[in-house]
């Protein structure tokens, strides 16, 4: 339905200006004032580059966000790992699965999906107290799993509805189980629905901050809650928030960027991404 | 575009043979010991909320409705849930509409290219987590050295310098913003996506070759037509603007005074801060039904989808 009336062109122009300096403008900012020292982000000139390319505050940055990088690392790898593991089986069952059965687990998940963390974050922390888990990464891991998996679930789901019948069912005149059949056919055809669905629950973990604070020591203390902290403490020091906060999009950002496919069909399966 | 979504996935379904119970039991097994957990804390949370529990030391002496009536009678709380609801008002409504505004600008007059570009550049802040585009935004609002304003001040608007979120009359507004600003992309995205189904395509070729200008099949074809997507998003939205937490947290902690303050943020102030556990967890099950209503809809709509 493409069309090139003239109001229509200068429509499209218009809000493609508009949304270039909406969304354009704050990382430009971040960017440059993350570059300056602190006596320029005093004084007012305040979107052109430093003169002097303070390159030294990304290392101070480093140096304050790095524990925290390692742990969201970890945190985020491991969960992304098990939510997909768990998310495969969970929906091939609820892809293949036809029974009343199958249909309670449904309406589960989709109101799971939704479940806002302030309801189960009271149990959560007495639950990861009392196991000690609260000490080491699996604290985090374990509550984000069980938060993540029906997300995840759900979107492998999706994916492996795509996958054509006929494949499983040759696999099985083969005399395959329904697992082998599962691991050897169907996970294999869906390998990009994996990919997507890694790729979500993984920026979903890293960016999580509600049970990061409530949940983590300072020994597990994530790049959001130290990207937070760093904004509390250092009031005045706009150039070091940027920089750590640049550090802190990093990661999501790149994957974003260079796997970005997966990242939309990963959002477009889910449609329920909260 | 290739689009597998939950919305459409109901088509491509061809429902296998009814299988014994012990072969589903693998698979469905780790969801189902998650989904437990979650429910039954789920569970817990709102005996949590019916106990004494107020301190460190669990209390879970049953109090009945006392810490609901006590919740009832707190300023705070009634401050609170005026300023959820602009959120839900004004953090949906816009973002929803705008983005079908853009969907359809983009399928009728733009090339490829600035398609890509435009779905890049709006989109990567969904990559990016609220505590990190809370703290760009944080500057871009700093009233006297941030950058909106010395942008005004340079164009010689002074007059429209603002407070912007340290002004409590404005402040939530300019938090909302920021919510609009990241969830815009992934609406386009999503209401794109629900634009280009052949269905919806046949229905905007006929109303076109009747003669309909853009703006008639905009409203008259594409609007009802649509409603599948709109739902999506306008959920989607509903949902995420009900749980706001980081962008109060670290843009304004509330501030100044209430004026920021949301649910979230006070279920996380009465639990961790002030120790009042019961309250708190009364809170999070006001979130919670809230939330709930919100999903009915679509989780009807959503099995309807699934199991057709």
């Amino acid at each position: 339905m493409r069309s090139s009336s003239a109001s229509l062109r200068v429509l499209a122009t218009l809000a493609t200006v508009g949304l270039s300096a909406a969304y354009l403008l704050p990382v430009y900012v971040m960017f440059v004032t993350s570059l300056k020292t602190p006596l320029e982000v005093t004084q007012r000139q305040y979107l052109l580059p430093s003169a002097d390319l303070q390159w030294e505050n990304y290392a101070t940055a480093l140096r304050l966000v790095w524990p925290s990088l390692v742990n969201s690392a970890v945190v985020a790898g491991t969960v992304t790992l098990l939510a997909v593991a768990s998310g495969g089986l969970g929906g091939y069952y609820l892809s293949r699965f036809r029974t009343r059965w199958s249909r309670l687990l449904f309406v589960l998940v989709a109101v799971a999906l939704y479940l806002p963390y302030q309801a189960v974050l009271i149990p959560l922390v007495q639950l990861v107290a009392a196991t000690r888990l609260a000490l080491t990464h699996w604290g985090l891991i374990l509550s984000y799993l069980i938060l993540n998996a029906p997300l995840a679930s759900l979107l492998m789901a999706t994916f492996f509805f795509s996958v054509p019948r006929e494949l499983e069912e040759s696999a099985e005149v083969d005399g395959a189980s329904r697992l082998q059949t599962f691991l050897r056919v169907t996970s294999m055809v869906a390998l990009p629905g994996y990919a997507s669905t890694a790729i979500l629950v993984f920026v979903q973990v890293w960016n999580e901050f509600l049970l990061a604070l409530t949940l983590s020591t300072p020994y597990t203390t994530t790049v959001q809650v130290k990207l937070a902290e760093i904004k509390g403490s250092y009031v005045a020091l706009y150039n070091l928030q940027m920089a750590a906060a640049l550090m802190t999009v990093l990661v999501p950002l790149g994957l974003f960027l260079a796997l970005g496919q997966y990242f939309i069909r990963g959002i477009l399966a889910g449609a329920l991404k909260g | 575009m290739h689009t597998v979504g939950v919305v459409r996935a109901g088509g491509a379904a061809r429902a296998g043979p009814r299988l014994p119970a012990l072969e589903a039991l693998p698979f469905a097994l780790p969801l189902l010991v998650f989904l437990v957990t979650l429910y039954g804390m789920l569970g817990w949370t709102l005996y949590v909320s019916l106990s004494e529990w107020s301190g460190t030391a669990p209390d879970y002496r049953f109090a009945g409705l006392r810490w609901y009536r006590l919740m009832w009678g707190l300023d705070r709380f009634w401050v609170d849930l005026g300023n959820n609801v602009r959120w839900l008002v004004l953090g949906v409504a816009p973002t929803a509409v705008f983005a079908l505004l853009l969907a359809y600008l983009l399928e009728i007059a733009s090339s490829r290219r600035l398609e890509a570009y435009l779905r890049t550049l709006i989109l990567y802040p969904a990559a990016m987590s609220f505590i990190a585009t809370g703290t760009i935004w944080s500057w871009m609002y700093q009233p006297d050295r941030g950058v909106l304003n010395t942008l005004v001040r340079a164009a010689g608007l002074g007059g429209l310098a603002s407070g912007y979120t340290t002004d409590p009359a404005t402040a939530t507004y300019w938090l909302i913003v920021i919510f609009v600003w990241q969830y815009f992309g992934m609406s386009v995205l999503l209401l794109q996506a629900s634009l280009r189904t052949t269905e919806l395509q046949e229905m905007v070729e006929a109303a076109r070759l009747d003669g309909a200008s853009h703006l008639r099949t905009l409203l008259q074809v594409i609007v009802p037509n649509v409603r599948g997507g709109v739902l999506v998003v306008v959920s989607l939205l509903l949902i995420s603007a009900l749980k706001v937490f980081d962008i109060v947290y670290v843009v304004t902690f509330g501030g100044p005074g209430y004026a920021t303050d949301v649910l979230a943020f006070f279920m996380f102030i009465a639990t961790f801060q002030q120790r009042l556990v019961a309250l708190g967890a009364g809170l999070a099950m006001v979130i919670f039904a809230l939330a709930f209503l919100v999903i009915i809809p679509y989780t009807v709509y959503a099995l309807r989808r699934w199991f057709e």
